[in-house]
């Protein structure tokens, strides 16, 4: 039973990960390569300010406002980016804010992390039993849902899509395009930042080295095995991905395989991305007026 | 005041990782010029060279250095060739996104294959430690030197290819524009084979010189690919000679940069190279064909 | 597609519900979260096989009030993350009342706060950073703090005529415990520390940080380091001709890294809490590891594992196999004990803070104690 409400937390968290990559990659076409960036600025944030015994609100609050707040800083500068460098621009970045959790220790305490956050306590409510952290993260996940789901059915939504299509046609409609990517990515860095306090404050310790190039591709596979553009998607990639991912933790092999297991896991996980692009790019739900394979 | 040696040993440091991160370059920027995209798993061809020559060189298989590297560089590649033919040819005309994410795909695919093999650790060739020579207080191993004379004789090697030879004018009209260069008569797919041949050899020595300059773990080839862009980026995509100086450049940078700065900032120092670069140069991002 | 997915989540939720603990009830499960994959693996496997050699013995012997032992393993990959997982699936899936921890401080650490909010035991072998068991009263570490190391490492320092030197450091709790605590005391002596240069872990290229070390030519460097982080250190520090003094501390004194530096690790010197090797326990202790494993070369702090396994014995002897039991008895069990790594006997922290210090030093491709 533990193990089954541990995954549908973890599950809940990487949809609202995913929900926020999808608005910026599925939506508006911004190859983000960095994500991983923000969900560790939202996560470190929030966990350096409960350490220091700051109530949880707030600390959410302040998770989300500075992985926001570091889309704005990155975007300024990266949305000027076509495609690729656009794409490799946000790993460097990404990169970068990870060397620099790693190595200024004064503030991070660098690749040893932070132990013992705290489980949140909101209005003397204490979420520190599992049934009561999923009550909590599926509670953010469905706000993320409704508020990601508002935007892209909205007009605004349409605009991006119009973006990722064409972006001169927008341009000659009269959109200024670097605005509305520029909105998308902060929202979905909000977002990250969102998923990335849930996360620090469920396992309760985080390192440098839990915000690698993995994350990013994991979460990458989600939303495109789950079907990028589309509200759903995000959420069921999530669902299939993270319960293959974490159930094979759980399993009783001897101790030998462990050096195994982890690799060929990984391994089968690039596999299916790769096979995923070359056979159904759309994913497990297609996107409404793209029925046919994403071949331009 | 710090010592002239103290500088002298961090020049000669930076222009040895400068060679290999040259040899990388040039390999990104070739396929990048042919093909135009970044192969992300470029980074894998140069990983899996270095532990191609590990295989060859460990039981059974046991060759001697001499007959290893051939052996080790022709697996690199057939993994070249194999890459193109698997995937990338059948996504030629894909949506560059889809490009994008299934080269990441594969290159973590590869990561993993090897420390599925090899385990996580860090591997060595096994060579004996030997002192440097020492000139001016400057320390070279002999193999160092070895890296170094064995880079430049690849750079030459791939400037006669490029410059100087039928098959190295092909490759520089398909990067010019790949339907014409078809309908004029090249035998483009042979092109295309040819450029993965090389590239995948360039990166496989480049992974061999580095492995014996630091040994293997199968990361070694994420951060050297966005050392390699960055050094392409510097260079201008798809000049090999802008290769050749980016790569040069970045390694004098990186090891410069840490004489003032914490050494764990070393990485980041192409990384920082290439955001800048990428945001003064925005015509750069033309890219050579419209989507 | 869907099909597919589907049936995927079916299997996996099959899988997961299938992991429901078919183990005898006959048996004493104790976990341990150790490093069998991964960069300290090294460490990790020489800590198994002393703990399966403990347990063998006290299996044979009849075990704990006539019930084996059983150890539970989980890999924690060397790093902290997988040290939190392996030790929360050892507490939620395999609901063990006690359990070994991880080697490294800093991936001690990270789990620590776990296993006290879940009220479940976790001893510590080889752990010396300072605040180790501070998360709470079910954490228990069974070697001496770093803090008498520093002192002692200084010291020796002075000894042997240093003056100035700089301190090179592996970026993490032991190391940085270890540094401060080298720093004070050499600063407190009167010495000069010219440089502190951190390292990161894992690196395959340390010539940076050597370089800058070396810049002065000092007579000896301080560079608190572990096997093969040290190892690569040394190899690389012979090759650019670097000729000094290293003085390290415990974490490199193993057999392993000497055997990876080669001559590179000739002369190197540090500090360790010291095990008298000539008791009765100990040689015992390394004849029956030379039966059970064909060598006797004692895997770096593999003693300290084994009296960890003794003393964890006694206490569910004494307090029944429950964790608050565990925890209340340890203190008791450990009064007087002897173990193969000398009196055991739990201080007010749960710590041992009344070992020795000794010095080591690698003569002719071995770790020996140096004698003055």
């Amino acid at each position: 039973m533990d193990l089954f409400l541990h995954l549908a937390i973890v599950v809940a968290i990487y949809s609202i990960f995913a929900l926020s990559l999808n608005i910026e990659v599925g939506y508006t076409g911004l190859f983000n390569f960095g994500h991983v960036a923000f969900f560790a600025i939202g996560a470190y944030a929030s966990a350096l300010l409960s350490l220091q015994g700051v109530p949880f609100f707030l600390a959410l609050l302040a998770g989300i406002a500075c992985a926001g707040l570091g889309g704005l800083l990155i975007g300024i500068p990266a949305l000027k980016l076509e495609g690729d460098y656009f794409g490799i621009a946000t790993l460097g970045f990404a990169e970068i804010v990870r060397m620099l959790l790693q190595n200024q220790v004064a503030w991070t305490k660098g690749p040893m992390g932070l132990p013992g956050i705290p489980r949140p306590e909101i209005f003397s409510w204490h979420f520190d039993t599992l049934p009561a952290y999923l009550l909590l993260t599926l509670g953010a996940a469905g706000l993320t849902f409704l508020v990601i789901g508002f935007l892209s059915l909205s007009p605004f939504g349409r605009v991006l899509k119009a973006i990722r299509d064409d972006e001169t046609a927008a341009a000659i409609l009269g959109k200024n395009p670097f605005a509305y990517k520029m909105e998308s990515f902060v929202i979905g860095s909000a977002f990250a930042g969102l998923a990335g306090v849930l996360w620090a404050h469920f396992i309760t310790f985080v390192s440098p080295g839990d915000f690698t190039l993995t994350e990013t591709i994991l979460v990458l596979l989600i939303v495109v095995l789950g079907g990028k553009g589309t509200l759903w998607g995000p959420v069921v990639g999530a669902a299939v991905l993270i319960f293959f991912q974490e159930s094979v933790r759980f399993l009783r092999l001897p101790p030998e395989w462990s050096g195994i297991l982890g690799p060929l896991q990984q391994m089968i996980f690039g596999l299916l991305l790769v096979i995923l692009m070359i056979f159904r790019p759309e994913g497990l739900i297609r996107e409404k007026g793209k029925e046919t394979i994403d071949r331009d | 005041m710090d010592s002239l040696p103290y500088y002298l040993q961090t020049v000669v440091n930076g222009i040895l990782a400068g060679c290999i991160y040259a040899l990388f370059a040039m390999g990104l920027t070739l396929i990048y010029g042919v093909l135009n995209f970044v192969n992300f798993a470029h980074g894998e061809l140069i990983m899996w060279g270095a532990y191609f020559l590990f295989l060859a060189m460990a039981e059974p298989i046991a060759l001697p250095l001499w007959a290893a590297v051939p052996l080790a560089l022709g697996m690199t590649a057939l993994l070249g060739m194999a890459m193109d033919f698997a995937l990338f040819k059948p996504l030629r005309r894909a949506n560059r996104l889809t490009l994008l994410i299934a080269a990441i795909g594969l290159s973590f695919f590869l990561r993993n294959a090897a420390q599925l093999f090899f385990g996580a650790q860090v591997r060595t060739y096994g060579f004996e430690i030997q002192q440097g020579y020492r000139w001016l207080g400057v320390s070279l191993t002999p193999q160092q030197l070895a890296i170094i004379v064995i880079s430049l004789i690849c750079i030459g090697g791939v400037y006669l290819l490029f410059f100087k030879s039928r098959m190295g004018k092909s490759m520089r009209a398909l990067a010019d524009n790949l339907d014409l260069a078809r309908i004029s008569g090249i035998h483009t797919r042979k092109v295309i084979l040819s450029a993965w041949i090389i590239s995948s050899l360039l990166a496989g020595v480049g992974g061999i010189l580095l492995a014996l300059d630091t040994n293997l773990n199968p990361e070694m080839g994420v951060v050297n690919l966005i050392k390699a862009f960055a050094a392409t980026l510097i260079g201008g995509v798809g000049n090999l000679w802008g290769a050749l100086i980016g790569g040069l450049i970045i390694g004098l940078a990186e090891n410069i940069a840490v004489l003032y700065i914490s050494p764990g900032y070393k990485d980041a120092v192409a990384f920082i190279i290439m955001v800048i670069i990428l945001l003064a140069r925005p015509y750069v991002v033309a890219g050579k064909r419209t989507d | 597609m869907k099909r597919l997915a589907l049936i995927l989540s079916v299997f996996s939720l099959l899988v997961c519900f299938s992991v429901a603990p078919l183990w005898a009830a006959e048996s004493v499960k104790i976990g341990a979260a150790f490093a069998l994959s991964g960069s300290i693996a090294v460490y990790g496997e020489g800590f198994k096989k002393c703990v399966d050699l403990a347990v063998e013995e006290i299996n044979a012997k009849g075990g704990i009030s006539g019930k084996k032992i059983e150890i539970v393993y989980e890999d924690n990959k060397s790093n902290p993350k997988d040290c939190v997982s392996a030790v929360r699936k050892l507490i939620t899936v395999d609901k063990v009342s006690v359990l070994f921890g991880p080697a490294g401080s800093s991936n001690f650490m990270a789990a620590a706060p776990v296993a006290q909010e879940s009220k479940v035991v976790m001893l510590s072998a080889q752990g010396t950073a300072e605040k180790l068991t501070q998360a709470g009263p079910f954490i228990f570490r069974i070697i001496p703090s770093n803090s008498k190391q520093g002192e002692r490492l200084a010291k020796l320092a002075f000894e042997m005529g240093f003056r100035k030197l700089p301190v090179m450091y592996i970026n993490n709790d032991w190391g940085l415990d270890l540094k401060d605590g080298f720093v004070d005391s050499f600063k407190k002596m009167g010495g000069v520390v010219t440089d502190i240069i951190p390292f990161d872990e894992k690196k395959t290229d340390y010539r940076t940080e050597l370089l800058r070390a070396n810049k002065d030519n000092p007579k000896a460097i301080v560079n608190l380091t572990y096997i093969n982080e040290g190892a690569v250190q040394f190899k690389q520090a012979y090759e650019t001709g670097i000729k000094t003094q290293w003085l390290c501390g415990s974490a490199a004194r193993a057999p392993k890294m000497v055997e990876l530096a080669g001559k590179a690790a000739e002369g190197v010197m540090g500090t360790y809490p010291s095990v008298i090797q000539d008791t009765k326990e100990y040689k015992a202790f390394k004849a029956a590891y030379q039966k059970k494993y064909g060598d006797d070369k004692i895997p770096i702090f593999g003693d300290y594992n084994y009296d960890m396994v003794y003393l964890t014995a006694r206490a569910i002897e004494k307090g029944g196999y429950r964790a608050e039991g565990i925890r209340a008895s340890l203190p008791a069990a450990s009064k007087g004990f002897r173990g193969v790594t000398g009196d055991k006997t739990f201080d007010e922290n749960r710590g041992m803070e009344h070992a020795d210090i000794g010095i080591w030093i690698v003569k002719d491709g071995k770790i020996e104690d140096h004698k003055k």
